[in-house]
């Protein structure tokens, strides 16, 4: 049974979001996401600075088999990337709520389109 | 098409296996995760389900001659018990299948060829099978392959059925087979048999302390011995030599692509080459080669080596080893050289 933690909010992607203090979105990706991908080998993350828009891919995460997407959950420019995962891919695996964040993004508008926990648990079900 | 299954489906969903579709049959491409099957097979041994395989079966007073004329080796150099790897060539030498010859007796051979060619396999030999004294059996819907490989697999082997088997031999035991065959480089073995014992031959495996593996470590093991993989690295339009098996060839005796073989060769021809990426990043097949920034091949292999931690691939290249090419990944271009193979 994936883990969905309570306090975060979720794409149907499969990423996880959480708003800190400044107002910046981190983005992970999600438990039920780790374990389909299997071992993630590799982690391709963008430049600190970058923009994208909602939708667009801004990350890729490898496993053995397979390169997976991983899509803006929402517009804006990067202004922290999880450098760890670089030598450290498995922490997706390990951790992915916390030591295997992939972003911090600073938002371009609203959060939109979210799921909260109760609402992703019905989606991987 | 529906989809089929061998006798240990529900094991392999028991085991939680994550299934896929090969070749129209739905197998377990891995049970825990891809690197830590690959890291058993390397290390302890481990037990592939690859009854998806075929069995061919060829009897009569003139299976030799036959068998010789359709695979590029010379089968009465062969002994009662010797395996050989070949390759089953067309009219233009090019390979429509790669393949174990297992010698059961004189009269008496079996063949396996890959899943997806079975009935190509076949057909091809019934065509070509009209001026010899034979006759052909598939047998594929009846008999089981189990490969057990890895260094421990000599004792799981002796601990199981009470025989060892060398490499490229085999040995009978009843309607069972044992060959000292695989397709991951390592000491092992392959167990063929009616289908009906599979359930057993798994079970006890399983139980004194075999790891079971799935077709995802199953490519991964393959690839870092540069062992080739039908319809991938061949897809019907090359030759044994283009894929550097010239090995396989026994040009002592006539077989059909020979004559092709021999024009082809007059000229210079890409191999199939090992690449090795330097930076840090994973190859996929049909990612772009190039040098010199042109691009020159595509792969047709590729991924994670999970013993390098490195990005391998195959290419057919026309570059002597050493020399530096980039692969294309996702519009970046990773550092890469040709490399002697096997990789490991």
């Amino acid at each position: 049974m994936s883990e969905v933690p309570d306090n975060l909010s979720y794409t149907k992607e499969h990423e996880w979001l959480s708003l800190d203090n400044e107002g910046n979105v981190k983005v992970g990706i999600t438990d039920h996401a780790q374990d389909s991908l299997s071992d993630v080998v590799f982690v391709e993350l963008p430049e600190i600075g970058s923009s994208f828009s909602k939708g667009d891919s801004m990350a890729v995460a490898e496993s053995v088999k397979a390169a997976s997407d991983i899509y803006a959950p929402v517009s804006g420019k990067v202004v922290s990337v999880n450098t760890k995962l670089e030598e450290s891919p498995e922490l997706i695996n390990e951790s992915p709520y916390d030591f295997g964040w992939m972003v911090t993004i600073e938002p371009r508008g609203e959060l939109e389109d979210l799921l909260d926990s109760e609402s992703y648990r019905e989606l991987i079900a | 098409m529906t989809s089929r299954r061998t006798p240990l489906f529900s094991h392999h969903k028991e085991l939680e296996a994550k299934i896929v579709d090969f070749a129209g049959w739905e197998m377990p491409i891995q049970y825990t995760s891809i690197l830590s099957e690959h890291k058993a097979v390397r290390e302890d041994a481990g037990i592939f389900d690859v009854s998806h395989m075929g069995q061919i079966f060829v009897k009569g007073p003139e299976t030799v001659e036959f068998l010789s004329y359709v695979t590029t080796w010379d089968m009465s150099r062969q002994k009662e018990g010797d395996c050989r790897y070949c390759h089953i060539l067309n009219e233009k030498g090019c390979i429509i299948d790669d393949t174990i010859v297992y010698t059961i007796s004189e009269d008496n051979y079996m063949l396996i060829p890959n899943a997806s060619k079975i009935s190509k396999i076949f057909d091809w030999l019934l065509r070509n099978s009209e001026n010899f004294n034979i006759s052909l059996e598939n047998l594929s819907d009846e008999y089981f392959c189990l490969a057990l490989q890895g260094p421990d697999s000599p004792r799981l082997l002796g601990q199981h059925l009470n025989t060892s088997v060398g490499s490229f031999q085999l040995v009978k035991i009843g309607d069972t087979i044992v060959s000292g065959t695989g397709y991951t480089g390592e000491k092992g073995c392959e167990i063929i048999g009616p289908l009906s014992e599979i359930v057993n031959h798994w079970e006890s495996l399983i139980e004194m302390g075999a790891i079971p593996i799935g077709l995802g470590a199953r490519d991964t093991l393959r690839l870092e011995k540069g062992y080739l993989l039908s319809g991938q690295d061949f897809d019907g339009n090359q030759t044994t030599l283009e894929t550097d098996y010239s090995w396989v060839i026994d040009w002592n005796h006539n077989f059909i692509g020979k004559e092709a073989l021999m024009e082809f060769q007059k000229k210079s021809y890409p191999k199939l080459r090992g690449i090795l990426i330097e930076d840090r990043g994973i190859v996929r097949p049909g990612n772009l080669v190039f040098s010199n920034d042109s691009k020159i091949s595509s792969l047709t292999s590729g991924s994670l080596s999970p013993s390098l931690r490195k990005g391998i691939g195959l290419a057919y290249l026309e570059l002597d080893i050493g020399t530096p090419i980039t692969v294309e990944v996702r519009g970046n271009h990773l550092n890469g050289r040709v490399v002697r193979m096997p990789f490991l």
